[in-house]
């Protein structure tokens, strides 16, 4: 085998929608190629209304493409095989509400064809997973967005798929629950499990994505590695703990010798929001 | 990471995955307060029966009436609860999984869309089984119980005036044949019919309509206009007798071929009155009713197989 596969693979993906009968078709995406080699953590990211959704309806086969094609593993979109060995979570999923939690993981994966042992250790392993163990009795009429948000991803998972898409994953979920995301995303990728996903919460992109696009107006503006797109070539970053002032001033005149080099800035690094909401919310230290 | 079992030899049958939609619906609809009504007003619209008021007319005439109101009442109380589940149940389910964005995941899974469409129709078509199941138990009890009294009222009667034995067990007989029994399931099982095929339209209508409202409203429309089909039909081939009659019997066979007879189902009057219906009638009413639901379902997928969602 020389080049593997790739797990997705976009081609001059358009995607026309009808407005009214008058007006001119809205192009949601245009001309859009992409592909994602198996085990890369992919991240969309763009505007509102950039087209992030409707390329990856487009890749599920849930929309018939304008004009191009999208493939999964090798397998055109269009057709029901290609969706073998994938997991989607939709944004703001919301399921049969008169259902509990544990029969909603059990339909999903009859739907993949899993019964009987398999089955039932299956939805034990996820509800666990996403931290729903003592909620999979209740009905989902009574779970947060968050929990929602949790059994989505789980229902996503449930066939032990090669590739998972996830529409803004985290959207509603708190930081601690995101956070376990993030980490449940790191370890699907360690499994070798690609995962392509849109956010709004760029930190959490840069967090656990290896590679970005930057989808705008149905377009993509960048794309590439990630450490390619946002490292400053030219600069330095050195963070050292108790420093004294003298340390500083030492420093600081050793650069004014460098010709060439200057401080751009200096000062105390701040801790995030997020790693204090997680220090005080659960008394763990919270930076990576 | 585990060994990759091929995912393509995992996936099941087709079978499996209408049934599991199948099942889901079912859940889905019988866990709804719409229809814990529904069911809740159909038993008491038969159970009324139980309690008629006295009668007027000697047992001798009223014994049968009796029985064959009773009779029509009840069935009339299920056509028309089965068709407005029927209707409103399918015209229901489709809309929600967008609205839900269920049919995201469920589509998103390797479910072909004729499955999920077929399921969701098993669905429906569950609820339908077990509603009528309940209401004919439930119908013939009552009929069960009138009928004791009756034939009790007329024997005493009989005994009363001195009617000779045969003209007493005639009488009996009669009485019998207007309780329940075979005939009467048979009623029932084209009751059944008629609400699948209302189904499957409403499965047709609710791929491209936009809301529940809309598939509901058609729906009940087109059983209304099925019910005048045939008179429509007779009317056209008595007017257009010697040289059209040909073009006409092929246009109504062909309006035959995609909109159901209701007027088929009339067997369901004569059970009422007290006829025997033939195995071979139900057995074609029951063909017609499948050639029927396979058609809406087809012609449902071939809208949905296409649609954006
Ligand atoms: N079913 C549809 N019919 C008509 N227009 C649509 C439809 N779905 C999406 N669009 C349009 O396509 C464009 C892209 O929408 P899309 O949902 O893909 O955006 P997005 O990048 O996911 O945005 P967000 O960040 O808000 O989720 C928008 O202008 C939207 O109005
Ligand atoms: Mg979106």
């Amino acid at each position: 085998m020389s080049e593997p596969v790739p797990a997705v693979e976009i081609r001059h993906l358009v995607k026309d929608f009808r407005t009214s009968f008058r007006r001119r078709p809205l192009r949601a995406v245009d001309d859009l190629s992409l592909t994602i080699r198996a085990g890369e953590v992919y991240g969309l990211i763009g505007p509102n209304g950039s087209g992030k959704s409707t390329t990856m309806k487009a890749l599920l086969g849930l929309m018939a493409p304008t004009s191009g094609s999208c493939r999964i593993f090798g397998k055109d979109s269009l057709k029901v095989d290609s969706r073998d060995e994938v997991g989607f979570l939709p944004e703001n999923p919301y399921f049969h509400k008169h259902l509990t939690g544990v029969e909603t993981l059990r339909f999903y994966g009859r739907l993949c064809g899993l019964r009987g042992r398999a089955l039932d250790d299956r939805v034990v392993e996820l509800l666990d997973l996403v931290g729903l163990t003592d909620a999979g009795g209740r009905r989902l009429a009574g779970y947060s967005k968050g929990m929602l948000q949790r059994i989505g991803l789980a229902q996503a998972l449930v066939q032990e798929p090669r590739l998972v898409i996830l529409d803004e994953p985290t959207a509603g979920v708190d930081p601690v629950g995101s956070r376990g995301i993030r980490d449940l995303i790191l370890a699907l990728r360690d499994r070798g499990i690609t995962v392509f996903l849109c956010s709004h919460l760029l930190e959490q992109v840069q967090e656990v994505c290896d590679h970005v696009g930057i989808l705008c107006g149905g377009r993509i503006v960048r794309e590439g590695r990630l450490d390619d797109l946002i490292s400053i070539e030219d600069q330095t970053e050195i963070v050292i703990r108790r420093a004294g002032a003298d340390l500083v001033e030492r420093i600081t005149a050793l650069v004014g010798e460098s010709p060439g080099a200057s401080i751009v800035r200096s000062g105390r690094p701040r801790t995030t929001l997020e790693r204090l909401f997680l220090e005080t919310t659960t008394g763990k230290e919270g930076g990576a | 990471m585990n060994a990759h079992v091929p995912a393509g030899k995992r996936r099941g049958g087709h079978v499996v995955r209408i049934l599991t939609i199948g099942a889901h619906a079912f859940t889905q609809l019988a866990r709804m307060k719409v229809f814990h009504f529904l069911a809740l007003f159909a038993v008491l619209a038969i159970a009324s029966n139980f309690l008629n008021l006295p009668q007027h007319e000697g047992p001798e005439s009223a014994g049968a009436a009796v029985l064959r109101s009773i009779k029509s009442w009840s069935l009339g109380a299920m056509t028309l609860f089965s068709v407005v589940i029927a209707v409103a149940a399918t015209a229901l389910l489709i809309p929600k999984d967008i609205e839900d964005r269920t049919l995201y995941t469920i589509l998103a899974k390797p479910v072909p869309r004729i499955d999920y469409l077929a399921g969701r129709l098993l669905g429906v078509l569950l609820l339908l089984f077990v509603s009528l199941l309940a209401m004919d138990l439930l119908m013939t009890a009552v009929l069960q119980a009138r009928t004791a009294i009756v034939l009790g009222e007329q024997r005493d009667m009989a005994a009363a005036l001195g009617w000779p034995h045969d003209a007493v067990e005639s009488l009996l007989a009669e009485t019998r044949a207007a309780g329940p029994g075979w005939p009467l399931q048979g009623a029932v099982a084209a009751v059944f019919v008629r609400a699948a095929v209302m189904a499957s339209i409403a499965l047709l209508i609710s791929t491209f309509s936009t809301s529940t409202l809309f598939t509901t409203v058609v729906g009940l429309l087109v059983y209304f206009i099925g019910h005048f089909q045939a008179d429509a039909r007779d009317f056209w081939l008595q007017g257009g007798e010697a040289g059209e009659g040909a073009a006409a019997r092929l246009a109504s066979l062909a309006l035959a071929l995609v909109l159901p007879d209701f007027q088929l189902f009339n067997v369901i009057d004569a059970v009422i009155e007290g006829s025997v219906v033939p195995l071979a009638t139900l057995g074609r009413l029951v063909l017609a009713g499948g050639y029927y639901v396979v058609l809406f379902t087809l012609a449902s997928w071939f809208i949905f197989a296409e649609k954006e969602i």
